[in-house]
């Protein structure tokens, strides 16, 4: 468990810094010339989520959060390989 | 103390390549070089902010370590996969302009809509190839 208020008020701190990177990161989303810049940056947002529910889970006190994150990264992995092969072969298996 | 003060360092290690990668996203000029500023969130940030996170909290070591051998595991496959899918995009827009006749047209705008023309199209010609088989092996059971 986290003790000292400095520690406290840091890990906080740390996740509205990462709350607040997700802005930038959806700005390529939506202008990002073409379709493999949007996957990127799709790539990039989950990455980072999966470290805000990491920061969260030192925020709650409660482990169990960080199970989400796992799950998270898996269908993300899925999810961006999928898509990745639709740009490159116009289908999905 | 020394521990907390170690993971609020390491959380911070974090936190800043997760800006530096966000940044190069945004400023960088091509699609692979901000492949490449992406990388360096999924390594060097999300493993400062797993590596912080164990150390101000033991009792989640197990799990971040879990989370971190997968990310490990699986980000430099996601964008090697977008890698591929870059250059294979750009070796049918180059067919398309080395195809293209000088005289044709002169408007050089971007080959988006031609790549994806094309991708649908070898889709096509698959699904009628198979249509010609089945119809073909058909004709040759009646035959019989």
């Amino acid at each position: 468990m986290i003790e000292s208020e400095f520690a406290q008020s840091a890990v906080r701190l740390i996740l509205l810094a990462l709350v607040i990177l997700l802005i930038p990161a959806s700005y390529r989303v939506v202008v990002g010339p073409s379709l493999p810049d949007r996957l990127s940056a799709v790539d990039l947002i989950t990455t980072l989520l999966v470290g805000i529910i990491v920061l969260l889970a030192l925020v709650e006190e409660t482990p169990v959060v960080v199970d989400m994150a796992i799950a998270l990264a898996a269908f993300a992995f899925i999810g961006t390989i999928t898509i990745a092969r639709y740009i490159s072969e116009g289908r999905y298996f | 103390m020394l521990l907390e003060t170690l993971g609020v360092a390491a959380l911070g290690f974090g936190a800043f390549f997760c800006a530096i990668g966000v940044l190069g996203v945004i400023r960088m000029p091509d699609t692979l070089t901000r492949l490449h500023a992406s990388g360096k969130v999924a390594t060097l940030g999300l493993f400062g902010l797993l590596l912080g996170g164990a150390l101000l909290m033991p009792s989640t070591a197990l799990r971040l370590l879990v989370l971190g051998l997968f990310v490990l595991l699986t980000s430099p496959v996601a964008t090697h996969a977008i890698a591929a899918s870059v250059h294979r995009r750009r070796e049918i827009a180059q067919q398309l302009d080395d195809e293209r006749q000088p005289g044709d047209d002169d408007d050089s705008a971007p080959f988006v809509a031609d790549v994806t023309a094309v991708l649908s199209r070898s889709r096509l010609d698959e699904i009628v190839e198979a249509l010609e088989r089945t119809q073909q092996r058909r004709d040759h059971t009646d035959g019989q």
